[in-house]
């Protein structure tokens, strides 16, 4: 879709973000809907944006499972929108982020073929957002083996790992060693290639990314610190951030006080304090959690108006847009559950 | 875009000496081509700004048509250069 060389169009893309941002689901909109049932939250989601898809997964579908397709397809729609409007390294940046969607369909498929599902159930699954073509994904579903998932991917991002997963998987039978090899081609790409003097631009963009990154491992470090598992943290360690080496996090990981201090001095301290006193008075992770969604949307969103002609906007609009859909999936799954309203709203993460 | 501007200037610059020289005392560019010159340059950042604003509003009237008049009114706000531009024209006129 894009040539190389071609100038990058940010006023355009970021026009267009900024606007469907504004036309997000906002703090009221989300106090009605978590007093909704799951058929009143689906009238008012036909009446709103997510029209065109209600209406066309409304025949087969119904309750949750509706909601919760026509999110996805919702979703992937307004991405696909993105990638269609941006040109030159603006494509490629958007991109980079999009292919989160890439690995996460190659898992889907891999799973479902090794559950055993049936080729509707896993279509129905995936979110069609990332940078693969159209052909390629429905060439996936057809397959009817993992080897052949494999194989198809040769000569993608994800062949080279795959190809090299695949024998791990076929001594030990279990699909560990392929997701990881999935995760870890995206991760690598993901801060692949960035100019060795980036300008201000690709300088924020990798910015950006490392905050990700560095919220990842945040996460997954608390985790194994909490539950005590017995688990490698190199294993889950994602190379690229600036705030933890694999060292450090090895010895932090085994010390829960030591690695809360070192995020409290760390650059998003200011942001994560509340939540870190949070997590030492209540101990309660899944808070935490929330609130690290939270501190990340509004660090992306700071650095969206302070670099309005960036990928900065873009990438503010995409985060909030999933969360968006966590926010709507979270308030229908709840109440499918018959969760409260006010439980319900703890789990919400609003801007 | 800056490229085009420093080449426009070094190819211009020897034949300016050049006349200079030949024409002894009188100006290298005539008071009202030095006018005309600027009502140029302004009406070209003018433009080249529009390029951006210009995106940016089709932008946001594809998202939303009620935008359509403020996008135009943002488009054309850097024509005030140009019009800044013209009053030289009858300064030195």
């Amino acid at each position: 879709m894009s040539a190389r060389g071609e100038a990058s169009n940010y006023e355009y893309v970021t026009a267009r973000a900024k606007s469907r941002r504004a036309a997000l689901f906002d703090a009221d909109d989300y106090r009605k809907l978590v007093r909704m049932g799951p058929g009143e939250i689906a009238r008012f989601m036909e009446e709103s944006e997510y029209e065109a898809e209600m209406n066309a997964l409304g025949a087969r579908y119904s309750g949750v499972d509706l909601i919760e397709y026509a999110l996805n397809r919702n979703l992937a729609k307004h991405f696909n929108d993105l990638l269609r409007f941006a040109e030159g390294k603006l494509y490629d940046y958007i991109a980079r982020y999009l292919r989160k969607f890439d690995a996460w369909n190659v898992k889907t498929v891999i799973r479902g073929l090794y559950a055993g599902s049936e080729r509707q159930e896993i279509e129905d699954d995936l979110i069609r957002a990332g940078e693969l073509p159209e052909r390629t994904v429905d060439r996936l579903l057809e397959a009817d083996s993992i080897e052949a998932v494999v194989e198809l991917l040769d000569g993608t991002i994800f062949g080279d790992s795959l190809a090299a997963a695949y024998e791990d998987y076929e001594e030990t039978g279990v699909l560990v060693p392929l997701e990881n090899a999935v995760d870890r081609a995206y991760y690598r790409l993901l801060l692949a290639d960035v100019p060795a003097e980036p300008d201000r631009a690709t300088r924020l963009y990798v910015e950006f990314l490392e905050a990700e990154i560095d919220f990842r491992n945040m996460r997954n470090a608390l985790r194994l610190a909490r539950s005590g598992a017995d688990i490698d943290p190199a294993e889950y360690y994602i190379p690229g951030g600036p705030l933890f080496s694999a060292g450090e996090l090895q010895a932090l990981v085994n010390n829960p006080d030591q690695l809360v201090e070192a995020i409290r001095s760390s650059t998003y301290g200011d942001d994560l304090d509340k939540a870190l006193n949070d997590l030492d008075a209540a101990g309660s992770l899944i808070e935490f959690e929330l609130a690290l969604e939270r501190a990340l949307l509004e660090y992306s969103s700071q650095l969206s108006n302070r670099y309005p002609l960036s990928v900065c906007p873009v990438l503010a609009y995409i985060l909030a847009k999933e969360r968006e859909v966590d926010n709507i999936r979270a308030i229908a799954r709840g109440k499918e559950a018959g969760l409260s309203a006010d439980e319900i709203e703890e789990e919400l993460v609003v801007q | 875009m800056l490229e085009f501007v420093i080449a426009f200037v070094s190819t211009l610059a020897p034949l300016i000496q050049e006349g200079s020289q030949q024409a002894g005392s009188s100006p290298a560019i005539p008071a009202q081509a030095a006018a005309a010159l600027a009502v140029g340059l302004a009406a070209f950042g003018a433009g080249y700004s529009q390029r951006g604003i210009g995106a940016a509003a089709v932008g946001a009237v594809a998202e939303d048509d009620s935008l359509f008049g403020r996008g135009l009114i943002l488009t054309v706000l850097p024509e005030t250069l140009v019009i800044l531009a013209l009053v030289t024209v009858f300064v030195v006129g």
